[in-house]
């Protein structure tokens, strides 16, 4: 019933205080080998499974112009092929020993995740540890996988109208920073990347210093060190990457984008630069996303969807980003529906905010349904490795995780509205539609 | 936005057999439930799981799905279940809604084909009350006439909608191509036409003959031990009343078998991507070709090694995502392929399919495939019970198709012994040669020429009402 944001995919907060015995900060052990390369462990015998995640700090902020969508390409590269282990051949030896896998890449970071039976461990940790060190990057498999890529943007942007006003807006409101561009980059720069480029990028970025181990599960976590310290241990250290410089420039005035396109139903989306998540202010922009768009009851999906029937969803909320990114509120509208009146309607919303704030029920509903959220996560082994990992790469120390709600529940209500009245305003306001071909019907 | 390597499961159509794939272990797969009772009639499985301070609750009732529907009055199914969220006697919807946001808890009541399905999930201190509100939702909905005309214009919306999409609407046409009038064909969400005669009455009609406690089963799982749990229930869950009329017959007819080939093909003239779904039938949940078909179609098209993704994405690029995958209900089943690919390689990506399907059906799996299958279901089975809804969920579906508890321990243990004899076997019954159905969506003026050679298609165009 209860429609969730799909923004917010991680939702770290919890109080500490109420953090089960399942999981707390002294069940993580941490080492740094001598390389940089830094290992959490987490031993949980629930199930016989074992939850193998590799974190490295590069996303799409790390691009750019010519190599935008890199990050992702090399996602998939990784499993095309080393000097030892041929193409393929690291999805069949995994899926022969029980093991299945994916990735993502994200703004920020990209993630290896892996699930399989205890027996396979020392096999999986030899197999990541090898392609850290070099991929074959073979042409014609090189070539294949671009293909796999154009056809995941199609799918995904070109074919989605919602996914293609909302690359649009992203790269109307964001103008200098590499936030610019989607995680899967522009067409014309999938179709032309070049291989001692995407090399050049991968030995930059792909090093031990610039990961993070995550193993969570069935395991034995002093021969697991063990293992990862003979397979990753001789891995050389690599220079840091460059730090990304770009900062974005303040928005003087609101922008707007206008699309057309063949359509059944048009879309809308409307988003504002908003803070990091170091930032103050980023708590009480995640506290606001709740009430006022989280669920049937918040305040703009009863406007919007039950009381003046203008759309078909919505949904927002702020970006969990290293650097500041955005504040996004999408609707779906309903087909011909007025989208002045849909702006309009957010408008008086969010005037109201600025104005007044949230109730104190507000702000406990929005900390019940972030700690709702962040158990639901706590529930497998792969949960706690993703919850750990990504907080130590976006915040820089997993413990952060163990502290979380102790912050959400230090912020006062009046900081909802301070941080509104200096975030959704209208200079720092970039809103898109796309009506289909021949004007809103 | 996340881009992950592979695209999530599309199975929108299908009822999955459960946590799809294992290892032998020791102990059972899924804990023994305690089991509960109630005066009504309901009974209710129990587990206590205290790691993570949540509770979860899920019930089938049996026969309340949208194969129980009149033909007059498809999407009837899902749109009675909703509206049971959408006020009670005591409650109207806001309110509703605002005491589940307020405690960050998920509920909701959907309808599929054999069954409508009720879950909620929340912490553990509120979970008293989010039974207490889905007892009042299955027992004093309010059927305000105002909520039944908000979920219709929404429901006549979203299917607009979800034709700009093809990769969700392509599942819809596919779907009414296999099962045309067949109550298996009816769309959960109804159709424009059927949308629009809807009235209370209709609704009110279906719940009324559905929504009994002699066809319900339910479980709770989480962090709520017994003691608590008992008294909980009779005052909530207890409240359901069996009616004095013998339950309705919830027998669906046997499934429709294609003879030759179906094809029909839908013009959206914007499209850049063809995407399609081909059907066959497929065998009933509890047939006892489950595991080693579950083998095969791992081997098939279930994993991203399997032959069709090798393929047509690792070697060839021509997609993002392939795969084959099965549906399973009491009456049959149904054994599907889809993928999607640039409307200039629609042809090529059919031929290599259709080339796969006669290799595995002539010459079967070998041994050093069959032996990684086995590992792959057996290694992966576990962790897809790890929450408390999984648990609560398979409870439900299992008791609900009278498998037993030991069910995932003795097909475990059957996958653990299958050989490649086995596989070709199921390959020769359930993948498709000469009978099936055929859907595709794409720009009709430059995929048309490269479809003629697969015969006679039937034009849909995606702007015309319906599917």
């Amino acid at each position: 019933m209860r429609k969730r944001a799909c923004l917010l995919v991680l939702a770290l907060a919890v109080l500490a205080l109420s953090l089960p015995a399942a999981l707390t900060k002294d069940d993580v052990k941490v080492r740094t080998l001598g390389n940089g390369l830094k290992v959490l462990l987490v031993e949980d015998h629930g199930v016989p499974s074992v939850a193998l995640y590799t974190f490295f700090r590069v996303g799409s902020r790390n691009e750019r112009p010519g190599l935008t969508g890199v990050s992702h390409f090399i996602e998939h590269m990784m499993f095309n092929g080393t000097p030892k282990i041929g193409p393929g051949e690291f999805d069949r030896r995994m899926e022969f020993r029980g093991g299945s896998n994916n990735a993502y890449t994200g703004d920020d970071f990209t993630a290896y995740t892996d699930w399989f039976p205890p027996a396979a461990l020392e096999a999986i940790i030899e197999m990541e540890a090898d392609r850290i060190q070099g991929l074959a990057f073979v042409p014609e498999v090189f070539e294949s996988e671009r293909g796999v890529i154009a056809s995941e943007r199609r799918l995904g942007v070109d074919n989605d109208n919602d996914s293609l006003l909302a690359e649009t807006v992203r790269a109307t409101a964001i103008m200098a920073h590499p936030y610019h561009w989607d995680v899967i980059g522009w067409m014309s720069d999938i179709l032309s990347w070049r291989r001692d480029e995407v090399m050049a990028y991968y030995r930059t970025y792909y090093a031990p210093g610039n990961a993070v181990l995550v193993v969570v599960g069935d395991i034995d976590p002093v021969r697991t060190m063990a293992l990862i310290e003979k397979y990753y241990g001789p891995v050389p250290a690599s220079p840091a990457p460059p730090p990304v410089a770009t900062v974005e420039p303040p928005q003087l005035g609101p922008k707007t984008v206008l699309m057309r396109k063949e359509a059944q139903a048009p879309s809308f989306r409307v988003v504002w630069h908003g803070p990091s998540v170091k930032d103050p202010d980023y708590l009480p922009l995640a506290i606001l996303a709740k009430p006022l768009l989280e669920g049937e009851s918040s305040r703009l999906y009863r406007r919007l969807v039950r009381e003046e029937e203008l759309a078909i969803s919505v949904y927002g909320g702020i970006a969990e980003t290293i650097d500041p990114q955005l504040f996004t509120i999408e609707v779906k509208p309903r087909p011909g529906a007025d989208l002045d009146r849909i702006e309009r309607t957010i408008e008086e919303e969010l005037a109201k905010v600025r104005a007044s704030g949230i109730a104190p029920q507000e702000l406990d509903k929005a900390l019940n349904i972030i700690r709702a959220d962040f158990y639901q996560g706590l529930q497998t082994v792969a949960g706690k490795a993703n919850q750990i990992g990504a907080a130590e790469v976006l915040y820089g120390d997993f413990a952060r995780l163990f502290t979380m709600m102790d912050d959400y529940a230090a912020v006062k209500v009046d900081r909802v509205k301070e941080a509104a009245g200096k975030y959704l305003v209208e200079a720092n306001k970039t809103v898109g539609r796309l009506v289909p071909e021949g004007g809103a019907k | 936005m996340r881009r992950f390597r592979r695209a999530a499961p599309v199975l929108a159509l299908l009822v999955a057999i459960g946590p799809a794939a294992g290892r032998l272990l020791a102990g059972p797969q899924l804990p023994s439930p305690a089991k509960i009772v109630l005066r009504n009639g309901l009974t209710i499985y129990h587990l206590r799981s205290a790691d993570v301070p949540l509770v979860s609750f899920r019930m089938l009732i049996g026969g309340a799905g949208s194969a129980a529907e009149p033909a007059a009055a498809e999407g009837v199914a899902d749109l009675a279940a909703t509206l049971l969220t959408k006020g009670t006697s005591k409650m109207d919807a806001n309110a509703v809604a605002e005491a589940l946001d307020f405690m960050g808890a998920t509920f909701g009541i959907g309808a599929a084909e054999e069954y409508a399905q009720v879950y909620g999930d929340s912490l553990a201190q509120h979970f008293p009350r989010l039974l207490e509100i889905a007892a009042d939702a299955l027992v004093e909905p309010a059927f305000a006439p105002a909520e039944l005309e908000k979920e219709r214009a929404l429901r006549i919306d979203g299917l607009k909608a979800a034709k700009d999409n093809p990769g969700a609407a392509v599942r819809y046409y596919f779907q009414k191509a296999y099962f045309g009038a067949h109550p298996m064909g009816h769309l959960a969400d109804g159709t424009e036409a059927s949308l629009e005669k809807m009235t209370v009455g209709t609704v009110e009609g279906f719940y009324r003959a559905h929504y009994r406690p002699d066809r319900a089963i339910a479980a709770v799982v989480g962090d709520i031990d017994a003691a608590a749990l008992k008294p909980l229930l009779e005052r909530t869950l207890g409240r359901m009343v069996r009616p004095a009329a013998a339950a309705p017959d919830a027998a669906i007819p046997s499934l429709p078998r294609p003879s030759g080939k179906t094809l029909v093909l839908v013009d959206k003239p914007d499209a850049t991507q063809a995407y399609f779904v081909l059907g066959a039938p497929g065998f009933a949940m509890g047939d006892k070709i489950t595991a080693a078909a579950s083998a095969m179609n791992t081997l098939f098209g279930g994993r991203f090694t399997s032959w069709l993704n090798t393929e047509l994405r690792i070697k060839r690029g021509l997609t993002y995502g392939v795969r084959s995958s099965a549906g399973n209900w009491a009456v049959g089943g149904l054994t599907s392929i889809s993928s999607y690919t640039k409307n200039d390689k629609i042809g090529e990506m059919l031929d290599i399919v259709f080339g796969l399907l006669r290799k595995a059906r002539s010459e079967g799996f070998g041994a050093e495939e069959t032996e990684s299958a086995r590992n792959y279901i057996l290694g992966q089975f576990p962790p897809s019970l790890q929450t408390n809804g999984s648990k609560a969920g398979a409870y439900v579906r299992l008791a609900f198709y009278k498998r037993g508890f030991d069910e995932y321990d003795r097909y475990l243990d059957e996958i653990g012994r299958l050989q490649p004899a086995a596989l070709k076997a199921a390959a020769e019954r359930l993948l498709p040669q000469d009978d099936y159905v055929l859907v595709v969506v794409g720009k009709a003026a430059e995929i048309r020429p490269l479809l003629a050679k697969y015969g006679a298609w039937r034009e849909k165009t995606i702007s015309d009402p319906g599917f």
